[in-house]
């Protein structure tokens, strides 16, 4: 990712949001790449107090690398571009966080992003945590806030401040001062909840170098272990490579999921669908009662443990910050989501959601190697097997699964093939007597058909495994990842060049390479049409032309001209339009900006901002709201085009 | 197909616009055609979830404004050199916003370094050698901080392109008579900020630079067409009249 327009990219996102001072730094380390302290000073042409506080904050904001070398004691510092980039990326982390463990926890993280990393002790000295809700001491007031706030939300927001409250009210009983414990006593399972999901991870120094080095670093320390210098040749090489792994991973895992996840289920995590079938809709629980039963009595023996566990805090020496690698899961996931939602019922989506949520708990990253693949060469890789009744029991016990599939009569010899074990196994387990052991029986089965809808093709966005007898469901993620990547590519060709290109696109990539001839038999296009468009596509480097001459003289009229499509190398192309894309609207935003500058540094006024009614006038409001919606649409298209980045390099 | 090359009979690329050819005629005026019909793409509006993960990052931005570490570089202060800095400024001078007003006590004060005291840092996470002394101003090169004992300080190495020590020495003597008036200078370091315009002067092809203060105006052939002025007058004058401004840093 070190190519011109990521640069560019990266720096205009750190002046966007850390100013001149960190941008002129950033640039001239992205130009220059590695650079000692003087070095980067005769570069960057800045003072020394400016060079050294502007990187001091920045190392704070894990935006620059350093390393200090053994060899002569210098040390080096190197952009990171990655986490830079992330910057862009925040507001929809955010929005994320916000959406699954509710608003506080969102302030939590935008404070921990804030900070760069931080430890915990200090956390819980920030004001704003401490006070982010005017009405702690009472729940009750708190709780219609947060249903007024959760109504296009459903019943999720509910539950997240359900389970807040729940050790918040202990305390409260416990000792009166309720303003400050009672909001720490929310900062800690906030925290853990945060950690236990994965979202933050524990600072390691190793963090703070960059790959290469950390790379480097550990061959170094490898190589000078006894065991390893008595190896030679080939085996030598093999025992490098592997230790180097290990301890990389030992070195840069900040992992704090440890101890935090039960069953796999995070703390905290658990709570919300119980939670939220017993408080609100107490009467449709009665009709559930059987399913619940098991439900419940584990819940309670849950609790217990939750609250043993909730009321120790968390460790204050422990440096955390922001795990984006976790994150990206997350949103991966998200994606799945709405390719499930695009053409299936609300219903299959929702267990579809179970079903990812519980394999992101055990997913740490989107994928293994750190550079993007290439097309064929990534083997399939599968995700954690979740068992079906897990699934089962994550989904929210209210929902209505029959309604969105036909009636079992009918839908039974549909699915005949894919079905058959499961009849096995629940013949052998299931209908054993009680009426509620036979809903729950029914229920399993039908969380199993929606799950078999999601496995068809064209998106195969689930596949079944039987592990050990056990039916199990996976999601095959390299094979969605490049399904992806593919779908975004079609929708940009298609968009550029019309569907006849698509076609002819889709041929190519299914075929191969192809004379003109072939290709014009299989898509079934007149020649004219066909010529026009492979022209077009190959000027804007979509498709290409390959020549294979039939004799040494390389005559034309002797050679074969073979068409192909390459996704690889059209997929990086793209991801440099893209990310130069980016940069442009972040500079048009930056030159309208410079255009209302007078205007908008007015409304930064220290006496206008915040009540901007009183002191600007009607046209200046207009004016304002204007710009803001300018600026929110700029940043929403780069927020877009950072989906695209995404999908095409991180999932 | 070069011009010369141009004898068959083959005009001369532009040679339709020349007055040889219809001394009398009048030149085409009629308007260039126009560009064809282009529909110009626009953005769907935001969705209600894109929206709020806008003015989440809108907020979060925010708060790094107004927090410690956004830092702006004023025009003129480093960009140029110590002796052009007052013309620079002045140059930049805004004559209709630049005086100073009432109404300038609310406008948003502008930092021009990060500020990293006033909160707690993880010591162990930053270059000891460089940043140490930046973040935590009490640390003394050689002791431990946070139970972690650095390493014996090495030392450092000298290339050819790095400061001369009698030039710092000297600039370092200007620099204090010149009053800095800068808070956040934790230490010495703003103090040693003219060391830039002497790495430049390294690299510079120039073999008199040593000589230059003692031999006058000896006569200089690297330097006959880069601009003697700036950096010339520089030397000579900078110790009386480039001083008294430098309160515009």
């Amino acid at each position: 990712m070190t190519s011109q327009f990521a640069g560019e990219l990266c720096t205009l996102l750190v002046d966007d949001n850390f100013g001149e001072l960190f941008a002129r730094i950033f640039s001239t380390l992205v130009r220059y790449d590695r650079l000692s302290l003087a070095r980067l000073k005769f570069y960057s042409r800045l003072s020394n107090a400016q060079l050294r506080h502007g990187l001091a904050a920045m190392i704070q904001q894990h935006l620059v690398f350093h390393y200090t070398s053994y060899d002569d004691g210098v040390t080096y510092y190197e952009p990171n571009m990655q986490s830079a980039y992330y910057l862009i990326r925040s507001g929809k982390i955010l929005e994320f966080i916000e959406e699954r463990l509710g608003k506080y926890a969102a302030t939590v993280m935008s404070t921990i992003m804030f900070l760069g990393h931080a430890q915990v002790a200090y956390l819980e000295t920030i004001p704003e945590l401490k006070n982010s809700d005017p009405d702690v001491n009472g729940p009750n007031e708190d709780n219609e806030e947060y249903q007024e706030f959760g109504e296009q939300n459903g019943p999720k927001e509910h539950e997240a401040d359900e389970r807040y409250q729940e050790p918040k009210d202990e305390l409260n009983g416990l000792n009166g001062d309720q303003s400050s414990i009672g909001n720490l006593a929310l900062l800690h399972p906030t925290l853990k909840a945060l950690a236990g999901h994965g979202y933050i991870s524990r600072v390691r120094d190793a963090q703070f170098q960059s790959y290469a080095d950390n790379v480097l670093d550990s061959e170094r320390t490898l190589k000078a272990r006894p065991d390893i210098k008595a190896l030679k040749g080939k085996k030598l090489e093999e025992a490098v490579v592997e230790g180097t792994l290990n301890l990389l991973k030992e070195r840069l895992d900040g992992d704090l999921t440890r101890g935090l996840v039960f069953n796999g289920i995070p703390r905290g995590a658990k709570r919300r669908h119980t939670s939220a079938s017993e408080a609100p809709n107490k009467k449709e629980r009665l009709d559930y009662a059987a399913v619940d039963e098991d439900d419940v009595e584990e819940e309670n023996e849950w609790s217990d443990d939750e609250f043993g566990e909730d009321t120790v805090p968390m460790e204050s020496g422990i440096t955390v910050r922001i795990n984006y690698e976790k994150l990206d899961v997350a949103l991966r996931n998200r994606r799945f989501l709405e390719l499930a939602e695009r053409d299936s019922s609300s219903v299959t989506a929702e267990v579809y959601e179970c079903l990812l949520r519980r394999i992101e708990y055990q997913t740490m990253k989107c994928r293994d190697t750190t550079e993007i693949p290439r097309e064929g060469e990534e083997g399939e890789q599968y995700s954690v097997p979740i068992s079906l009744r897990a699934v089962v029991e994550e989904i929210d016990p209210l929902l209505d699964l029959a309604g969105s599939i036909g009636p079992m009569e009918v839908s039974q010899p549909i699915s005949r093939r894919g079905k058959r074990p499961l009849d096995d196994s629940m013949n052998g387990v299931g209908h054993e007597g009680t009426n509620g052991e036979q809903s729950e029986g029914n229920r399993t089965y039908e969380v199993d058909q929606h799950l078999c809808l999601l496995a068809q093709p064209p998106y195969n966005l689930t596949s079944k495994r039987i592990v050990s007898g056990l039916i199990t469901w996976t999601v095959e993620f390299r094979h969605l990842a490049r399904k992806l990547r593919h779908l975004e590519l079609e929708r940009i060709i298609e968009a550029r060049y019309g569907d006849v290109a698509l076609r002819v696109v889709r041929v190519l990539h299914e075929k191969g390479k192809l004379d003109e001839k072939r290709l014009q038999e299989i898509s079934l296009l007149p020649f004219k049409d066909l010529r026009q468009v492979l022209a077009s596509m190959q000027a804007g480097g979509f498709v290409d032309l390959q020549e294979v001459p039939r004799d040494a003289q390389r005559q034309p009229s002797r050679t074969i001209f073979l068409w192909f499509y390459d996704p690889d190398r059209v997929c990086n192309s793209i991801l440099e339009d893209t990310y130069k894309a980016m940069s442009r609207c972040l500079q048009r935003l930056r030159f309208e900006r410079s255009r209302l500058k007078e205007f908008l540094e007015k409304t930064e006024r220290s006496d206008v901002k915040g009540n901007e009614e009183r002191y600007l006038s009607e046209a200046e409001l207009a004016l304002l709201e204007q710009w803001r919606a300018k600026e929110a649409l700029l940043l929403g298209e780069v927020a877009r085009l950072d989906d695209m980045v995404a999908v095409m390099r991180d999932y | 197909m070069s011009r010369f090359g141009a004898k068959k009979g083959r005009k001369l690329p532009g040679a339709e616009f020349t007055w040889d050819n219809d001394p009398s005629g009048e030149a085409d005026t009629a308007p260039t055609p126009l560009y064809p019909k282009y529909t110009v793409p626009r953005a769907r509006a935001l969705t209600t979830r894109e929206q709020t993960q806008v003015d989440l990052y809108r907020a979060l931005r925010e708060r790094f404004h107004d927090g410690p570490y956004y830092s702006v570089l004023d025009p003129g202060s480093s960009a140029k050199k110590a002796g052009e800095k007052v013309k620079a400024s002045r140059v930049h001078f805004d004559p209709f916003h630049g005086m100073p007003s009432y109404s300038g006590k609310y406008q948003k004060k502008k930092r021009g370094i990060p500020r990293l005291l006033g909160r707690p840092y993880v010591m162990k996470y930053f270059p000891r050698d460089d940043l140490w002394g930046v973040i935590q101003p009490s640390y003394k090169p050689g002791t431990a901080v946070d139970g972690y004992v650095a390493r014996m300080a090495r030392p450092t190495f000298k290339r050819g392109f790095e400061e001369d020590e009698e030039e710092e020495e000297e600039d370092l003597g200007k620099r204090r008579k010149t009053g800095d008036e800068d808070d956040e200078g934790v230490d010495n370091d703003d103090l040693l900020e003219g060391e830039e315009e002497q790495d430049e002067e390294e690299i510079i092809d120039d073999d008199f630079s040593e000589d230059d203060d003692e031999m006058g105006g000896d006569y200089n052939a690297e330097q006959y067409f880069d601009g003697g002025d700036d950096e010339y007058g520089d030397d000579g004058f900078g110790d009386g009249g480039g001083g008294g401004d430098e309160d515009t840093y």
